[in-house]
């Protein structure tokens, strides 16, 4: 996967290329608005992680160009100052989604897996991890034909745990994916969420899939890597 | 006490207008009625040489006292008085009324027999016989000499000729002398006769008398001046009486208007003043067609919103650029910490560094509170408006709540199929607001309530909680910035103490409101109204 990221914070820019390229991502990196405009318009990229503030050509001028220009490649805004404003301004501009800073590197990860999953339109309805299966649609679980009800938030917690298996999610991230910004962070209530998922899991007549969910001490829970 | 600007106008103007009126009124009486004793004087001798010259009138005193009721137009016999002296003061006739102790024929020369006298026939100045307001100044109304033409007034009678010089001069004391004989080159003629007019009391009235000494005789008129007077009062006073609350109801008629036309620009202005709030300093009052003292007010108005707008605008901008520089490097030490924990062998270590990325994240919420606020109160909170499934988005709060709590009873009501125009960004934050202080302040073993119902016009949400008691002052602060309950403190419960400020912002900006419904001591009910999306588009 291919990513183009318009970015003029150095350090910021070194922390997101990192992230990215350790999961798999090829990383372009521009430092003002005039270059990544033009690198923009090679279509190659899968991709667009855009600052708004940028020197040169800020980044919502830049937004306003490549759509103007017919180019429809996925944008995801990195918004700061006034970001309620930018934000109404970007979507209405065309972009497909943003990230208010300060941002997980692993939501952005997230966000760009979600945006190019939907706008290659190979729309995946469905989310495997060995046995486990989530439908999207009906926003059911199964595992071995078994049905696992579960709340909203349990399904789109697990669903994110289930997007990078093997990979450590702390609770911080795991709050801000599920519950939005603002939910009390003081709160354990990523903990008993898990603990529900596990319970429900627990019920089912097959053992060696009743705990996918690890915890990791000290740092956060990751859904156990497939063999 | 305040009083309306209005009622002062009209109660300064008609006060200025009734003491003008009132000097108008005592002015034109004291005219009219120095006036009215000149024409009653020339009346007064017309009568007196009438009886001079017609010595047949002491015949019938009753007809001549009739007669002269008439013509100088009093109503009673006894308000005119007449005496005639023939020769040594010895009364020929007079009328009843008639008392002796009026001395005012006393000064004139004793008719006689002897013509002679005849030419020096004019009161004495300063004879003892003669009362002291007798002593009358000299200069102005000299009598006119006999060459003068008579006036049309008296065309038959030469000795009062007309005072072409205009009216008569009311300088001049009670007593006016129109003796053409006290000419000092002593031209007289024949026949001709001092008449000499003077006040005098008598019977408890005031008289006005005329009076002469002829060769042969002396003879006095008298009339009751307040008797004379009595018509021309009336007629005054029915004048007045039409005039002066006509007056009144005018100038109170002008001042009404006045005080409108004044009161006009001043109530567009204030009307003007009343549509600018802090989200719209940016507008301006026009001047426009206004006159110049309120074109300047207005400017005035204009420079002080100016700087008003520009104080606001950098305190606005403070608190925005603020939480921005603080964003950057907010985001590079949540990005290194992320890293860090990764890479970090020891669950220890892993444990420090959640624990630092569990700051970093509050430092951030804070930071992003304090920029929607600074926008919310510079009036830009820009909302994306999408149809948000209230419903669910309710159910999911319920659930929230039922995973935090241990032992409390959450309760909830939500009305199928809600659906409202909203920031859904915005909105989630608001609940989960309002989801998070029910569950924080909610006691061990209490209740959250959540309901939800479309209203007309609007959808109401209200969220409650059984709490510790909280009074009516601590209720006030609630949505006060930085404001935390005494048992967040008490309790060491976390919290910025920002958000149910920003939640009343977020519910403003979409038109509708989020408020405290008084309640039980013990409960705490947030109430927030959503308007819908035709109503939101008013606001």
């Amino acid at each position: 996967m291919k990513i183009l990221l318009v970015e003029d914070e150095r350090k910021i820019a070194d922390l997101v290329c990192e992230g990215m390229a350790g999961r798999g991502m090829e990383v372009v990196h521009c430092e003002n608005g005039n270059t990544g405009f033009d690198a923009a318009c090679d279509t190659s990229f899968d991709a667009i992680v855009l600052d708004i503030m940028l020197p040169g050509r800020d980044g919502l001028s830049v937004l306003k160009g490549l759509r103007t220009a017919g180019i429809k490649t996925p944008i995801i805004l990195l918004t700061a100052r006034n970001y309620l404003g930018d934000r109404v301004e970007g979507l209405n501009q065309g972009a497909d989604d943003y990230l208010a800073k300060p941002f997980f590197v692993e939501e952005l990860v997230a966000r760009i897996h979600a945006l190019v999953r939907r706008v290659s339109s190979e729309r995946q309805n469905t989310v495997e991890v060995g046995a486990l299966v989530l439908d999207r649609i009906s926003r059911q679980a199964t595992c071995h034909g078994q049905t696992i009800e579960l709340t909203t938030r349990e399904f789109t917690l697990l669903e994110y745990l289930m997007r990078s298996p093997g990979q450590v999610f702390t609770r911080s991230q795991i709050l801000e994916h599920v519950w939005g910004y603002d939910f009390d962070p003081s709160t354990n209530i990523v903990d008993v969420c898990i603990k529900r998922i596990r319970s429900k899991m627990a019920l089912l007549t097959d053992a060696a899939d009743a705990s996918p969910i690890e915890a990791v001490r000290g740092a956060g829970y990751r859904f156990r890597p497939q063999p | 006490m305040t009083v309306s600007f209005r009622t002062r106008v009209i109660v300064l103007a008609t006060l200025t207008v009734s003491a003008t009126v009132a000097a108008v009124v005592f002015v034109g009486w004291s005219r009219i009625v120095k006036f009215e004793l000149t024409r009653l004087d020339e009346r007064l001798c017309m009568e007196l040489r009438r009886i001079d010259t017609q010595p047949g009138m002491g015949q019938d005193v009753a007809r001549l006292q009739n007669d002269l009721m008439s013509k100088l137009r009093v109503s009673a016999p006894e308000q005119v008085m007449v005496r005639v002296e023939s020769v040594a003061g010895r009364p020929a006739f007079q009328t009843a009324n008639w008392s002796d102790d009026i001395n005012l024929l006393r000064g004139l020369p004793l008719p006689s027999d002897d013509a002679s006298a005849l030419t020096g026939a004019r009161p004495v100045d300063g004879s003892p016989e003669r009362p002291p307001r007798a002593e009358r100044p000299r200069g102005p109304n000299r009598p006119p000499g006999p060459d003068r033409p008579p006036g049309p007034g008296y065309p038959a009678v030469e000795e009062r000729p007309p005072r072409p010089d205009g009216p008569p001069a009311f300088e001049r004391s009670a007593e006016a002398d129109f003796a053409p004989g006290a000419q000092p080159d002593g031209r007289s003629r024949p026949g001709q006769r001092n008449c000499q007019v003077s006040s005098f009391e008598a019977q408890g009235k005031q008289w006005r008398a005329a009076f002469t000494a002829q060769p042969r005789q002396r003879s006095l008129v008298a009339v009751d001046v307040a008797a004379t007077q009595a018509e021309l009062q009336n007629a005054y006073r029915s004048a007045l009486a039409l005039v002066i609350p006509l007056a009144l109801l005018l100038t109170g008629l002008g001042a009404l208007l006045l005080s409108s036309m004044t009161m006009s620009p001043v109530n567009r202005l204030r009307n003007a003043m009343k549509s600018v709030d802090q989200k719209a300093l940016a507008q301006r009052l026009a001047t426009g067609d206004e006159d110049r003292e309120f074109k300047e007010l207005i400017a005035a108005y204009n420079t002080m919103l100016e700087r008003l707008a520009l104080s606001f605008r950098q305190a606005s901008r403070f608190s925005s650029d603020a939480a921005h520089e603080l964003q950057t490097p907010l985001t590079i030490l949540q990005g290194h910490l992320e890293r860090a924990l990764y890479s970090a062998g020891h669950s220890s270590d892993k444990s420090d560094l959640t624990v630092m990325l569990d700051e970093v994240g509050r430092l951030s919420a804070i930071t992003r509170k304090l920029l929607l606020l600074s926008q919310a109160d510079a009036g830009h909170l820009a909302l994306h408006l999408t149809p948000v499934v209230l419903t669910a988005m309710l159910q999911g709060l319920v659930l929230d709540a039922d995973m935090l709590t241990t032992g409390q009873e959450v309760a909830s009501t939500i009305a199928p199929g809600l659906v409202v125009q909203a920031d859904a960004l915005l909105l989630t934050q608001l609940f989960n607001n309002l989801i998070t202080n029910a569950v924080r302040y909610c006691l061990p073993h209490g209740r959250i309530e959540v309901l939800a119902q479309r209203l007309p016009g609007g959808v109401e949400v209200v969220f409650a909680n059984s709490t510790s008691a909280i009074s009516a002052d601590a209720r006030a602060q609630f949505f006060d910035r930085f404001y935390r309950g005494d048992a967040a403190h008490n309790r060491q419960v976390e919290g910025s103490g920002l958000g149910l400020s920003l939640a009343r912002e977020i519910a403003k900006a979409h038109g509708g409101e989020l408020s405290l419904v008084p309640s039980a001591l013990t409960q705490v009910r947030m109430r927030l109204w959503l308007p819908d999306a035709a109503a939101q588009a008013a606001h």
